[in-house]
């Protein structure tokens, strides 16, 4: 039995001549929770597509428990709940018909559990899927994905329409709950913050390509910003990496990517540098700290 | 299998709307029936004609939106997730989806059709014929099948790929090459296998769109430029085998030898050199009509198409044949000519029915319909004269030379006219009073010329062109046959059915020879070959038909051949032959085309066993 609920290994999309996934190659370990990141168009969802069996990539695989994801999707869904980008089911359909729908495809199915669910967000089961919010449609899909009690649930953008309340919700009541009970979550996200606390991995993708992948405490231990009250003369970037240097009131302000106490305080007495304020950052400063360098 | 039906029954709930229309249009023939406006005399008769209508109609309108929607705006909406993202395989989306479309196709033309079928008993079945069901099955046939070509469109044309480019090429190319394979089938009048051709192409395209439209979601799933394409290689690749192996088989067909025809053989013979056409249907061929020209002498041949049999006209000198080249409403006249490999294009196009050629084929002379004599000469490819002929009950024409044509008119009077082609003059020439059918029998110059009238005793010698009696050389004995022989003498068949006579005369109509026959009747000329004449006749004693090549100078029956279905030469031309005869063709009781040489007595096998 694979460690990995996910490998993606080389894997390449093309639309004709733009290449949306470039040679992308990504683990996700068994019960971790994993956010990947990236602007819009960076590839993200063409990769949860060949994830999920519903795309064939050019180059490279996908495989979910150790499964090629393209020829074993159909036995493979079985384990894995989906909340896409946009949500599919067809409009004239009521909630209560796509459950009944799904529940005849899954061979295990907790309809009390939807039901509850469905309560929780507010919505009834007999509304019409087409009459329902862009977020209500989202808490839908997520009822029907938790319905059977997934090994790994894959989340394509889930906040895209919620509001402050559901959203929150979705990652402290949902996400964070099913992280606890060890359910393997891979999320494509914007909302960083949100999966800040609960992350255990994240990738960033940039033009088709993972530019990051790595665990959420050693990419937040080594990204730090740091406030001279004086510009520096220079900064050794031997010992620490300046992502981002600019002026800031009087003094300037570094964000460096390999940050460690040992090596601030041998640049700080090196380059004789006086006062200076060491910040940690949030997931979401970090990455556009990334993405603002690699555009710069 | 439960998957598919999970999906159909899904589409059908999605669906159940177009199930209450249907149930609406139910109704309707029967409220149409109590209006006294519409329904008229007979309730039962508007109960009937309109659920058939809106039934038909029904079906039709589900089958095209339906077919144009049921994958294609999945695909287009970005929906197909919905099924991908769940343990459904491609198969079960496919055929759940291609179930319920087809099932709401037959269920709501059933809910139109069956209560008024119930309601109206014995009425539709006198209104709609006793072949009602299968005027049902045709329908809702044409329904499925506007399904899957709807489908096929919708999912090219909602890809927005310039693949759509290469559809409409193969498609296109896909027509040529059927237009080209049923051609030479409908040229051969294979109703049956072109009925079994087209059965088998709209499997094969069922199969196609079909087999397509799970290899489509097999292939692309969710991407609907991807489904376009494995669509098309699915459709296009199943297409092309198919159409390849119609076209091996209908090559295979249409490639049937002399030697391969077995059973309705047809012939017909020049009465001049070695020329013969024969037509028949080859082994394992089912109901297709091959067609030759053939050059008995050497065996070489030239495939026609059927329908051109009965158009040939072989020339006098027996060196080339006339054979009409059949368009949409007219023909193209090609010159096959002994020793030459291809025919020559005449460039004369024509839709007349009737024609005839002047003894080398240089000029070729057509009747229309509205009795339109026109002349066209083949080396200049060009009309020389045009003519509109007196009405008659039955003509006779010929080329007496390159620039006369002689026509002989039974009105019931035989008038003779003749067309002066270089001076475009038509006249009568003469004429030959009678009120009972003539026939006229001219010498090889056309100088002179036999004339009898049919079932008479009596036979004379006449001016071929003014009609005018020289003698008369029969008036005793009913006379069963007369003709000229190759070098002008006379040759003429008459006597009671107990004794029959030959008689050959000198030109002039001087008794040479008198040759008895025995009882004999029935008798034909069939020419001669210099030195004996050859006969068919029927001998009254056993009732067998028999040909029989009769010295001339000796008098001597010299060899005889059962003749069972005699084949008759094609001549416009009523004169004698130029070559001696050769040949003689029959078709024997199995029903095989044989030739026999009269000079030696030997047959041959021309069509096979």
């Amino acid at each position: 039995m694979s460690d990995n609920a996910i490998r993606i290994s080389d894997l390449t999309v093309r639309y004709g001549r733009m290449i949306a996934v470039d040679h992308a190659a990504l683990d996700v370990t068994r019960g971790s929770v994993y956010a990947l990141v990236g602007r819009n168009g960076a590839g993200k969802s063409s990769l949860v597509r060949c994830l999920l069996g519903q795309q064939r990539p050019q180059s490279g695989s996908a495989s979910l428990f150790g499964e090629d994801a393209w020829s074993r999707r159909t036995s493979l869904m079985q384990r894995v709940g989906v909340v896409s980008e946009d949500a599919d089911a067809p409009p004239e359909m009521s909630v209560a018909a796509i459950a009944r729908f799904c529940s005849r495809l899954y061979d295990k199915w907790d309809q009390d559990g939807v039901e509850a669910r469905l309560r929780t967000f507010g919505v009834p089961l007999t509304s019409r899927f087409g009459s329902l919010s862009k977020g209500q449609r989202k808490q839908v899909s997520l009822a029907m994905a938790l319905a059977i009690a997934p090994e790994l649930l894959v989340l394509d953008d889930p906040t895209l329409g919620l509001d402050v309340v559901a959203r929150k919700s979705l990652f402290e009541e949902v996400i964070g709950d099913l992280a606890d009970r060890g359910t393997t979550i891979f999320i494509t996200t914007h909302d960083l913050a949100g999966v800040e606390t609960f992350a255990d991995r994240v990738g960033m993708m940039e033009h088709g390509r993972i530019v990051l992948d790595e665990d959420v405490d050693a990419l937040k231990s080594r990204f730090r910003r740091i406030r001279f009250a004086a510009q520096p003369v220079a900064i050794d970037t031997a010992a620490l990496r300046p992502t981002v240097m600019r002026s800031w009131g009087g003094g300037a302000e570094a964000i460096v990517s390999n940050y460690d106490d040992v090596s601030f305080e041998r640049m700080r007495s090196t380059n004789n540098i006086g006062a200076a304020e060491v910040e940690a950052m949030s997931l979401e400063e970090i990455f556009i700290a990334i993405a603002g360098g690699n555009n710069s | 299998m439960k998957n598919a039906l999970v999906i159909a029954a899904r589409e059908f709930e999605e669906k159940r709307f177009v199930i209450y229309a249907a149930v609406a249009f139910a109704i309707l023939p029967f409220l149409l029936a109590v209006i006294p406006g519409i329904s008229g005399k007979s309730p039962q008769d508007t109960i009937v004609l309109s659920a058939l209508i809106f039934g038909t109609t029904f079906a039709i309108a589900v089958a095209v939106i339906s077919g144009a929607s049921f994958i294609g705006r999945d695909l287009s909406d970005g929906r197909m997730s919905f099924y991908f993202s769940r343990p459904a395989g491609s198969a079960s989306i496919w055929f759940g989806k291609l179930t319920a479309g087809i099932l709401m196709i037959v269920g709501t033309f059933g809910f139109i059709i069956v209560p008024a079928r119930l309601a109206t008993g014995d009425r539709w079945t006198r209104m709609i014929s006793s072949s009602s069901t299968w005027s049902v099955v045709y329908l809702l046939t044409i329904a499925i099948a506007l399904f899957l070509i709807a489908h096929v469109i919708s999912t090219f044309a909602r890809s927005r790929s310039p693949l759509i480019v290469f559809d409409f090429a193969a498609a296109v190319i896909c027509g040529v090459v059927i237009r080209l394979l049923l051609l030479p089938l409908v040229a051969g009048g294979a109703i049956v296998l072109l009925k079994w051709l087209a059965i088998s192409l709209g499997i094969a395209a069922v199969v196609a769109i079909v087999g397509g439209g799970a290899w489509q979601l097999e292939r692309g799933r969710t991407d609907r430029r991807r489904n376009h394409l494995a669509l098309s290689q699915f459709l296009w690749t199943t297409m092309a085998a198919a159409l390849l192996i119609a076209a091996g088989y209908v090559g295979w067909v249409v490639s049937a030898q002399p030697g391969d025809l077995t059973s309705h053989i047809e012939a017909s013979r020049a009465s001049s050199g070695p020329f013969a056409v024969i037509s028949g249907n080859a082994k394992g061929r089912s109901d297709y009509r091959a067609a030759f020209l053939l050059n008995l002498d050497d065996g070489s041949k030239w495939r026609l198409e059927p329908r051109a049999q009965w158009g040939v006209r072989f020339t006098r000198d027996g060196r080339s044949a006339v054979v009409p080249h059949f368009a949409a409403t007219a023909a193209e006249m090609f010159v096959y000519t002994r020793g030459k490999g291809e025919p020559v294009d005449t460039g004369l196009t024509t839709s007349d029915r009737d024609f005839f050629v002047s003894d080398d084929g240089g000029r070729i002379a057509t009747i229309s319909d509205q009795l339109l004599l026109s002349v066209y000469d083949v080396a200049q490819k060009r009309s020389l004269a045009s003519v509109r002929l007196p009405f008659a009950k039955s003509m006779r024409a010929f080329f007496v030379s390159p620039d006369v044509i002689r026509i002989y008119l039974n009105v019931p009077d035989l008038k003779i006219e003749e067309l002066d082609v270089r001076t475009r003059a038509l006249r009568e020439t003469g004429s030959v009073p009678s009120q009972a059918f003539m026939v006229a029998v001219p010498d090889p110059s056309a100088a002179h010329m036999l004339v009898h009238a049919f079932r008479s005793d009596v036979l004379f010698l006449n001016d071929a062109r003014t009609g005018a009696v020289i003698k008369p050389l029969s008036t005793s004995a009913p006379v069963k046959a007369a003709s000229y022989l190759r070098d002008g003498r006379i040759a003429f068949v008459d006597g009671q059915n107990s004794a029959a006579v030959l008689h050959i005369l000198a030109a002039d109509g001087t008794p040479q020879r008198d040759i008895s026959l025995g009882a004999k009747k029935w008798v034909t000329i069939l020419g001669d070959d210099g030195v004996r004449v050859v006969l068919t006749d029927t001998d009254v004693a056993s009732g067998n038909r028999m040909f029989e090549a009769v010295n001339i100078t000796s008098g001597a029956i010299e060899h005889r051949q059962p003749a069972h279905n005699s084949v008759a030469s094609v001549v416009f031309d009523p004169r004698p032959s130029i070559e001696p005869l050769r040949d003689v063709l029959d078709i024997d009781a199995q029903g095989h085309a044989i030739s026999w040489n009269p000079a030696t007595g030997a047959t041959r096998m021309i069509t096979g066993g």
